[in-house]
């Protein structure tokens, strides 16, 4: 709404102020302060970290890990072409990952038997990922918005449907079915890369290569991002009349968006394919989708150290998940994290958590004496065996479970609408409550629990802070 | 004087309602022309049709002795024609300098890859469109400058806002420039400004304007030429005071029964 | 040409389509008063199959049945249009109305998590397996639980959801056109602050907004259930994708454009199912709706819209 003669700024002077309340507050406003361009040299810096990774990380499994993270970060800087700069809702995404990794398997498999050297493939992979992502563009000419999310995201469960049944279809030209993609059991046993002289067949080389290919990209972006073609993906998402009208020619611009996106998406879906020696039509659904998204809008829209910080998380916070114990920890300490940025005086996080221990000592006396034979005690050692006393675990009573879980969702909703003492009296059985259905239920089925989190963040990110961590609030065009 | 915009009986129609119905109209280089008119008289559709937002039922439209019928929008702007909104339309979470340096897209050259590369051409490139939107801001004496500058458009004033939007238009490095209601929802002594500054567009920065304005001592300040339509067609041209004292001008913003009244009045 | 084949396809389809219809509808009320896709509409759908479930087994199942079929029914359909309709109303105030003046990108991030969340949850509470409404036990397709035209066979239920669509539709049309919260709903979706202005609540509106889509996508469910009888977590997602393409189709914020859309999905995939081939239904869903948006972007029933300056 354009108010006339007011200023947005003025305004919005108390909104900012109290937006910088409690114990973290001033940590908040001092890191808001903080430029884009400092804020980029210190991701930088961070960033640095990564080459030396592997000689710490000494296990196979953190090497895995960590090319997982590589991935995400490039699929996530990919997509802030798109969505962050472009501002064009992409739901299609996942597809060029998809196709991308087809492309490499297809050229550098015994599918069809083709095994060209990886230089050439790759070339090759980013070119017609490219124009795959032209193609998709052409119709946010004319959609935008919520059309071109929905095309796009057919687009994807098309490509995933194709994938899934392009192995017995009979073309006109032959007698027989052709076995493009292998169906459900998609296309084993691809080559490892070999660029002119490196091999690259251990997990470790492919981080390597992962990590060149992510500072290329990184530093690519980055001038991208503050040259005329950046200037003018912002100019058309503010604005793209306007920005037309201001010689930007905005549908060209759209379609180089898409492609450059694509062309990161097919990349790294090559790379994929190459260090999982194979691609399956599952690795590439809209869950992977909701996952990619999930890192952007943590991290922030619109800006690369906040698509790289999303995807480190969303992609190592999984496999922390992975063991019970390591679970335990991270859930407990997000809790107390939580309580601290949450809860205005500090002294009365001390309160809380006392509150919370008392409750759940009592809570377990009393049901342990009523009905004796539901408790059963955690795990023993580490924290689990802390916890043994404290907190509730119920033996085959799912259905109850299962009415915590309602009942938690429920009080965590409601704690969003509750100010002052009411809020702090709910918190404390809420606390508990989330202890009781994340150690009968979610600790034990962690992609469950990865689901729930990510839709969660997406949902929480949006309505507190849609900027993400890392991003500059942005207020809207009145039109 | 050589005609810089021409349109030839230039005809738009919105299902079946005529909005702008056989208009000529001419603007010559270095002139000042105001199109004046009651609401709804098809003045916006008027510049719209001349940027290529939209497409004329009929009729040519020549800017620089070349019909821009059918042009891309962006092309139209690159071409020399540069217009500001009646309602703001600013990128507003760019810093005031990025506004300015967005709208130089078209003057400007490096391909992305020479970007990413920061080839010496491209960097040549944009420091010498940062130079030039400096330039654009100084413009407006001290307003825009200085601290400004880095800050988001958002935090401007509004009567900040519509000086960056001429600073923007200025920005294409155009030969005209359409302005929509510079002076709405501005005080009196920023509307006295405004006309200076208009005047100052033509003087210093060379431009060509065509202007839509409602507050008419703006319009007498600033135009060598005053068009009036009314329901899309021309109803009076020429000077300020012949327009004005118009019969049918009167008539269109008065109403009909007004103006007879006030004849009968003066007859009695 | 087999012309019991094609009765049976078109039979078919019509059952599909009301379900489509009925979820279409949904989308088209909320996208017609706030101009937001509600990604998590499907999710919604879902749990009002699921809840037709629970109701059935608590009710004594299928083939035992606690009390007489026709009251089962009603009590499975108020069910779950009621809990639909109410977790329609709690997404609308967490997750969207937050977000009423934000950029329009935001509250459809936010439905997409909506949407994952609900999924999750469901795989949480009702597990991966496919739970069964085994609609034959409740009405029987023997002679008694079908009808019979020469020498084509219709069954019951199919003709149950077909006509209780319509009886839905024409209780919907009446409200919008006939009752004051119609009105104000038409208000709202022309100019919200205007309508506000003129002494309607545009909160409550919306509100009742999404209970009605909601519980119409809450009886799709039900429908679902008692045609396919196989409900499971990841029913809602293909459903919604495709209930919002029938919205589409038949111009978005337009009811009988929703009804219309509906059906032609519903027919067009089961003939593609029946006379070329299951494997690619979606893909001629996905044609249609391209062909659609690019010739006629505002759908078959839609209004043109002028592009403002």
């Amino acid at each position: 709404m354009s108010r006339i003669g007011s200023d947005d700024w003025v305004e919005q002077q108390e909104l900012r102020s109290e937006y910088y309340t409690g114990f973290t507050g001033p940590a908040r406003k001092a890191f808001d302060r903080v430029g884009p361009g400092p804020r980029f040299f210190a991701f930088l810096a961070i960033c640095a970290i990564f080459p030396f990774f592997p000689t710490v990380a000494d296990s196979d499994f953190l090497i895995r890990v960590g090319v997982n993270v590589l991935l995400f970060a490039l699929l996530a800087l990919g997509l802030n072409i798109v969505v962050g700069w472009a501002g064009l809702l992409d739901l299609g995404y996942v597809a060029f990952y998809g196709f991308g990794a087809y492309m490499y398997a297809w050229l550098s498999s015994s599918q069809f038997d083709v095994h060209l050297p990886t230089e050439l493939v790759i070339p090759i992979v980013i070119t017609a990922s490219a124009g795959l992502g032209l193609l998709l563009g052409l119709p946010s000419w004319r959609l935008v918005g919520d059309y071109l999310a929905i095309t796009t995201l057919f687009f994807a469960q098309i490509f995933v449907e194709l994938m899934l049944n392009l192995d017995r279809l009979t073309p006109p030209w032959r007698d027989e079915p052709l076995d493009v993609t292998g169906g459900p059991n998609g296309i084993p046993g691809i080559d490892d890369m070999r660029i002119f002289t490196i091999d690259f067949e251990q997990t470790r080389d492919y981080y390597f290569l992962l990590l060149a290919i992510f500072a290329v990209v990184v530093v690519g972006l980055y001038y991208i991002n503050e040259s005329r073609t950046g200037r003018g993906w912002r100019a058309s998402r503010e604005d793209p009349l306007a920005a037309e009208l201001m010689t930007t020619p905005v549908n060209r611009l759209k379609l180089l968006a898409f492609a450059m996106g694509a062309a990161v998406a097919g990349l790294t879906g090559s790379v994929f394919a190459a260090v999982q020696t194979g691609v399956f039509p599952q690795n590439f659904e809209v869950a992977l989708l909701i996952m990619i998204y999930a890192a952007l809008i943590l991290g922030g829209a619109g800006s690369i150290s906040g698509a790289v910080l999303g995807a480190i998380i969303i992609a190592a916070v999984p496999e922390i998940l992975r063991t019970p114990e390591n679970a335990r920890y991270l859930f407990y300490g997000v809790l107390i994290a939580s309580l601290l940025i949450v809860v205005r005086p500090w002294k009365r996080v001390a309160g809380i958590v006392a509150a919370v221990i008392v409750f759940g000592f009592a809570a377990h006396e009393i049901v342990a004496l009523i009905w004796p034979d539901v408790v059963v005690g955690v795990e023993d050692g580490g924290l689990g065996g802390l916890l043994d006393s404290w907190v509730l675990v119920v033996d085959d009573h799912e259905t109850l479970v299962n009415f915590a879980f309602v009942f938690l969702v429920a009080a965590v909703l409601i704690l969003t609408q509750l100010r002052g003492e009411s809020r702090m009296l709910l918190l404390i059985p809420t606390i508990y409550l989330a202890a009781f259905v994340w150690e009968n239920r979610l600790v034990a089925e962690p992609s469950v629990t990865r689901q729930l989190l990510f839709g969660a963040i997406l949902v929480a990110m949006m309505t507190k802070r849609p900027q993400g961590l890392l991003g500059t609030p942005r207020v809207e065009n009145p039109i | 004087m050589a005609a810089l915009l021409e349109l030839k009986e230039v005809s738009k129609g919105f299902g079946g309602l005529q909005v702008i119905g056989h208009l000529d109209l001419t603007v010559d280089e270095g002139e000042i022309v105001s199109v004046i008119g009651p609401n709804g008289a098809g003045k916006t559709t008027l510049f719209n049709l001349v940027t290529g937002i939209y497409r004329p039922d009929d009729g040519d439209i020549v800017f620089g002795g070349q019909s821009i019928v059918g042009m891309e929008p962006h092309k139209i702007a690159n071409l020399g024609i540069a217009r500001t909104f009646q309602t703001l339309r600013l990128f507003l979470n760019m810093t005031v300098k990025e506004n300015v340096m967005a709208a130089t897209y078209g003057k400007t050259k490096a391909r992305w890859w020479q970007s990413a590369l920061r080839t010496p051409g491209s960097r040549r490139e944009e420091k010498e469109v940062e130079k030039l939107a400096e330039e654009r801001l100084a413009f407006f004496g001290k307003r825009l400058v200085g601290y400004r500058m880095e800050q988001p458009a958002y935090s401007l004033s509004y009567a900040n806002r519509r000086r960056l939007e001429i600073a923007r238009a200025t920005g294409t490095g155009p030969r005209m420039l359409l302005l929509d209601e510079p002076a709405a929802g501005m005080n009196p002594v920023e509307t006295h400004e405004i006309t200076d500054l208009i005047a100052r567009l033509r003087t210093e920065g060379g431009y060509t304007i065509l202007v839509i304005e409602h507050d008419m001592h703006v319009v007498e300040g600033i135009s060598d030429r005053v068009v009036a339509l009314d329901h899309g067609v021309k109803i009076a041209e020429g000077s300020f005071e012949q327009v004005a004292t118009d019969e049918r001008v009167i008539e269109a913003y008065l109403g009909a029964k007004a103006v007879r009244d006030e004849a009968e009045e003066a007859g009695e | 040409m087999d012309v019991d084949f094609f009765v049976q396809q078109l039979v078919n389809g019509l059952t599909l389509g009301s379900v489509y219809a009925l979820i279409a509808l949904g989308y088209s009320m909320v996208y017609g008063i706030l101009k937001l896709l509600n990604f998590a509409h499907g999710e919604v759908y879902m749990f009002g199959a699921f809840i037709g479930y629970f109701v059935l087994s608590a009710l004594g199942g299928a083939s035992s049945p606690s009390i007489p079929v026709a009251p089962l029914l009603v009590i499975m359909f108020l069910a779950a249009m009621l809990g639909a309709g109410l977790l329609g109303v709690v997404i609308e105030r967490y997750a969207y109305r937050p977000l009423r003046n934000a950029p329009r990108i935001a509250p459809l991030i936010s439905a997409i998590g909506v949407s994952f969340f609900l999924q999750a949850s469901a795989l949480l509470l009702f597990t991966a397996q496919f739970r069964t409404y085994d609609t034959p036990q409740l009405i029987p397709i023997d002679t008694t639980g079908r009808i019979d035209a020469g020498p084509l066979h219709i069954s019951l239920t199919r003709i149950l959801v077909i006509v209780s669509t319509i009886g839905l539709m024409i209780a919907l049309t009446l409200l919008v056109s006939r009752t004051r919260l119609g009105k104000a709903m038409r208000a709202v979706s022309y100019d919200r602050e205007a309508a506000a202005m003129m002494g309607i609540d545009p909160d409550k509106v919306i509100v009742a907004t999404f209970f009605i889509g909601s519980a119409l996508a809450g009886a799709a469910g039900v429908m679902f259930g008692l045609v396919f009888e196989r409900v499971f977590h990841l029913m809602g997602f293909t459903a919604g994708l495709k209930g919002f393409t029938a919205a589409v189709i038949g111009g978005i914020g337009n009811i009988p454009g929703a009804m219309l859309g509906g059906l032609i999905i519903g027919l067009a995939e089961s003939f593609s199912t029946g006379y070329i081939s299951s494997t690619f239904q979606n893909l001629i869903v996905f044609g249609i709706l391209i062909v659609i948006l690019l010739v006629r972007p505002t759908g078959l029933l839609g209004s043109p819209v002028l592009k403002k300056v």
